[in-house]
């Protein structure tokens, strides 16, 4: 026997056991929507992507690509953290946030033998981006499998574009912010579809993004979709409060790295320029000067083959189309299909905004570098694999369970033999070799340019060079102190002190591949790397040179009085 | 020796942040959790558990007559509850008050209502409540305050838990209503809305609990087992809390908006500063009287002994915070020590933003409304509040050292209620007559 209190309008206590368990936490937009059981064969399919993944980034790791200069950049702030406890070796001007060296750094401080663990510098960073993508491929399968109600197809489409996709294994190899800010994100997004958003699941998710966006600033685009999840997770049906309080401590713990970082600029007198002064043509070190400055800066947009970068055309489609055209095309299908389900299943619409975020970033018309596709990929990815699944769950059961892996096998075929390229291609000659990532040695090449100078440079040259190998100049006895990249040279006046102020007579040596060359005549455009142009180009012999494809790198010895 | 000082300042910084996460983790604790876990049950059974219900009141002229009114109109059937009104023989207005209001509700049949009138030392809550228990006569035994307003449903949710969870102590829900009185009066009542609705719950699942002083329920046989409250302590709840858990007992939490017995804030700053005062002074005697070394899991002890040590801590807090005023305009550090220095600042900004929203949540509950100007005024009144709240511990301790042992009565109102319907006096009224 029972009575009922008066005003019963509370929550029930007394629901069936399994109910419980799905509603628990309270924050659950539908708990169920998002639990599903990963089972032998899920596990089986996740092992692959995450193992697949590992294999075809770390196969030839070592030898493809090219050392970038901005791994160069990334390794030798992390160097500056342990080796001289400041955030760069040279004058830090906020132009990245610093999570991401400092990452790296803890990284290479735990390896024995630190830098030189895997033999050049850059290596030992590279390994870790092997980690780390093995880390987003989990993240980014189980993204996929919660957004697609426990299939596995679209799991498995994603991660196969995003480890085996050319343009994927290309630049997510390399020691770049932003392969490490993807890791961030995709773990921000992971950890709001677990099966119960409690409060502080909220808060790591938000500390995630958070970490995410000092560690490469336009981790701020993926933002909105985040939220948006995280609002839809957090749904108060149960009429309770945590909602609130998971939002709040979301974008708590997202803005207090933000926060530690403007703090930072504060401490050192550096978050506001001098006189508050936002002139553009007068650089300042202030992180709101930095940002204004950034905000500035433009460029002829992505779609323009003409622009000083036109990467769309030189860099990526050459490398993938097919996931740059099935990629954009499923996003505007997520988008538009999202916005109509997003009632029932909100999944398409975040998966597209997504994508969307970082493809208005890139296609805004603001100055990009080749790799900022990087956080395109695990998105379009994503919105491929949801798209497919979508289609072939639209299809009659018989039909689909038979033309589903028929399709994808198909297409999978298509992409990894020659016709894609991604593992298989045909050579100059016709014959079949591996692709690229997996075939061509590269960094032999900078390995030797190092070697040289080691043994017939004298250590106390004054060296314009690239950032790649200044570690491998500054970390390994006998150093060489006065060896400095030419941007740094350029706009950095502590550093042009060591160059006589800027005088080409005070540089002895000049290290560079051609693509350094062309960076300084495309960073000449007020004159400051002219002084450094004259030497190369009137006062200096070449002493040593490789070519490899369309690379060289080459040494030229200034003749200087003191040659 | 700068090195030192660094050293000294990121260690207090540690310290401070992290005694403040885990406050904040112990606040949002129940919003952690399935929030069925502490709710009252929505079906219930039918009365089986008699009870007995102490109405300890000192000088309550104000407000006894309604608590006494308020516990006749309960919804469980009078032969199952007794009352007992417990005064000390000198405070005759008190005892004239309930007698008058007793007399009354025996002319309307209800027998089950008595005053105990005790003249032996010492004058003290914990005192009455034993003299009360030997009188006691029904199965569970029910603290309330003088002022209290509690749920005419109270004792059916509390028989419906204690039958079907086979629990001897529960703790139901207590809360602070005129949240718009003072200052402070906010901040006064979320700290009761947070304790109650979250830290309690945390305390109860590690079983070290240091209990409230009403609206909380026990076998009548378990309490006098134990030999009853003590009589040396200002906190005694918080004491036999403790002594409970240390025997094994499992305490079970009830809050429930529903079911909250409702309360007010002290009127004046001096009274809020009196109460508070006992409160921390009660929780070292506490400490020190060491009943928390009995229990018996490490980190049941570590809880307990966080919990009562608190208000020392907070007493060095507010001793340093003179020595941060400092080094926030006279030191220069370098800037890593000045960068983790300030995490303390990010915390104590989340426990703030956290009271802001906990204020949008307890007025909801309430069917009150919370407007951006009171959550303007709780970012004004915080750090003064902080502050009182140091002023506080420290006179605990000042106390405790000196050997002042007596019982500081707070001053009751009736603030929460609707004086025409309770016979509270207003509050400015009342103030005068406590200034």
């Amino acid at each position: 026997m029972s009575h009922s209190p008066a005003g019963n309008t509370g929550f029930t206590s007394l629901e069936p056991r399994s109910t419980a368990r799905m509603t628990r936490g309270s924050t659950m937009d539908s708990a169920r929507q998002w639990y599903y059981q990963r089972g032998k064969l899920g596990t089986f399919a996740l092992a692959f992507a995450v193992i697949s993944g590992v294999v075809t980034h770390s196969y030839h790791l070592f030898d493809y690509p090219l050392y970038e200069t901005d791994e160069g950049i990334y390794l030798e702030r992390a160097w500056a953290i342990i080796r001289e406890g400041r955030l760069s070796p040279q004058t830090y001007v906020y132009d990245h946030a610093p999570a991401g060296w400092m990452f790296i750094a803890a990284w290479v401080f735990l390896l024995p033998g630190h830098f030189e663990a895997f033999g050049n510098p850059v290596n030992s960073a590279r390994v870790l981006m092997v980690i780390l993508h093995a880390g987003s491929t989990f993240f980014l399968f189980e993204i996929a499998r919660k957004f697609s109600r426990g299939g596995l197809l679209a799991p498995t489409i994603a991660c196969f574009f995003f480890n085996f996709s050319w343009l994927a294994v290309y630049y997510q190899r390399m020691a770049l912010l932003d392969n490490v800010m993807v890791f961030w994100v995709l773990l921000s997004i992971y950890l709001l579809l677990r099966e119960e958003v409690r409060l502080f699941t909220g808060l790591w998710s938000g500390l995630a993004f958070g970490i995410s966006v000092i560690t490469k600033e336009n981790a701020i685009f993926f933002g909105p979709a985040i939220f948006y999840l995280l609002s839809r997770r957090a749904k108060n049906d149960s009429g309770d409060s945590s909602r609130d309080f998971t939002l709040f401590f979301w974008l708590f713990a997202a803005s207090s790295p933000v926060f530690a970082y403007c703090l930072y600029a504060t401490l050192n007198g550096e978050l506001f320029p001098p006189d508050m002064s936002f002139n553009l043509t007068h650089t300042h070190i202030s992180l709101l000067y930095e940002m204004w400055y950034q905000l500035h800066r433009n460029q002829a947009t992505l779609f323009n083959r003409h622009s000083s970068t036109p990467f769309l055309y030189t860099a990526w489609l050459p490398k993938d189309p097919f996931l740059l055209a099935a990629g954009t095309v499923a996003m505007v299908i997520c988008i538009l299909a999202g916005w109509r389900q997003r009632k029932v299943d909100p999944a398409l619409l975040v998966a597209g905004l997504l994508a969307f975020g970082i493809a208005f970033y890139l296609a805004r018309g603001s100055v990009i570098l080749d790799f900022y596709v990087i956080p395109l990929i695990p998105t379009y990815a994503l919105c491929i694999g949801l798209v497919a699944d979508r289609a072939f769950k639209s299809l009659p059961d018989t039909t689909s369970r038979f033309l589903a892996p028929v399709v994808c096998g198909v297409v999978a075929a298509f992409l990894l033999l020659p016709p894609g390229g991604y593992l298989i291609k045909h050579g100059s000659s016709g014959q079949l070799q591996a692709a690229d990532p997996y075939h061509v040695p590269l960094t032999f090449m900078q390995n030797e340019q190092i070697a040289w100078i080691r043994q017939h440079v004298p250590p106390n040259s004054r060296i314009i060079s690239d950032d790649d190998i200044w570690v491998a100049l500054h970390d390994v006895k006998p150093v060489f102190p006065y060896d400095e990249s030419h941007w740094n040279a350029a706009t950095d006046p502590q550093v042009r002190k060591i160059f006589g102020g800027g005088q080409w007579q005070d540089i002895d040596y000049i290290v560079l591949s051609n693509q350094m060359k062309a960076a300084m005549q495309l960073n000449n455009t007020g004159g400051q790397e002219q002084w450094m142009l004259n030497a190369l180009d009137y006062h200096s012999t070449p002493v040593w040179s490789i070519t490899r494809g369309s690379v060289s790198l080459a040494i030229y010895k200034v003749q200087n009085l003191s040659g | 020796m700068k090195d030192v000082l660094y050293a000294g300042i990121l260690l207090v910084s540690f310290i401070v942040s992290a005694q403040s996460v885990w406050t904040l983790y112990m606040t949002l604790y129940a919003w952690d959790r399935p929030p069925s876990e502490g709710n009252a049950p929505d079906h219930f059974r039918e009365p089986r558990l008699s009870f007995t219900a102490l109405l300890p009141a000192r000088h309550e002229e104000d407000v006894i007559r309604g608590t006494i009114r308020r516990l006749a109109r309960v919804n469980y059937p009078p032969d199952m509850v007794q009352v007992l009104v417990v005064c000390s023989a000198d405070d005759h207005g008190t005892i004239a008050e309930a007698e008058a209001e007793i007399e009354s509700l025996r002319q309307q049949g209800r027998e089950n209502f008595e005053t105990v009138i005790f003249s032996d030392g010492p004058v003290n809550k914990p005192h009455g409540l034993n003299a009360a228990l030997a009188r006691a006569t029904n199965d569970v035994v029910v603290i309330f305050d003088a002022e209290d307003d509690m749920h005419p449903d109270i004792f059916d949710v509390v028989n419906t838990v204690m039958e079907e969870e086979q629990v001897k102590v529960v703790q139901a829900g207590v809360q602070l209503m005129n949240f718009e009185s003072t200052w402070y009066s906010a901040l006064n009542v979320l700290e009761y809305f947070f304790w109650f609705r979250s830290r309690m719950h945390y305390y109860a699942k590690v079983g070290a609990i240091p209990l409230g002083g009403n609206t909380i329920f026990f076998d009548r046989a378990l309490i006098a087992r134990i030999g009853g409250w003590d009589e040396k302590i200002l906190t005694e709840d918080a004491e036999i809390g403790l002594r409970l858990s240390a025997e094994g007992e499992r305490i079970r939490v009830v809050y429930d908006h529903r079911y909250v017995t409702k309360e007010e804030v002290p009127p004046t700053l001096k009274q809020f500063v009196k109460q508070r005062t006992r409160w921390n002074q009660g929780f070292i005697q506490v400490l020190h009287k060491g009943t928390w070394r009995k229990l018996k899991t490490a980190k049941q002890r570590r809880l307990a002994f966080m919990t009562l040590i608190f208000p020392q801590g907070q007493a060095v807090l507010g001793v340093y915070f003179a020595f941060s005023l400092f080094t926030m305009f006279d030191l220069k550090t370098p800037v890593l020590v000045a960068e983790l220095s300030y995490i303390p600042v990010l915390i104590v900004l989340a426990n703030f933003l956290t009271t802001a929203i906990g204020l949008y949540d307890f007025t909801r509950a309430h069917g009150l409304k919370a407007t951006p100007s009171a959550v303007a005024g709780l970012a004004i009144a915080w750090f003064p509040y902080q502050l009182v709240l140091a002023y506080a511990s420290l006179r605990a301790v000042r106390r405790q050292w000196g050997g002042r042992l007596d019982w500081e009565k707070t001053a009751h109102v009736g603030a929460h209620r609707d004086s025409a319907a309770d016979g509270a006096l207003g509050l400015d009224e009342v103030r005068e007559n406590v200034a």
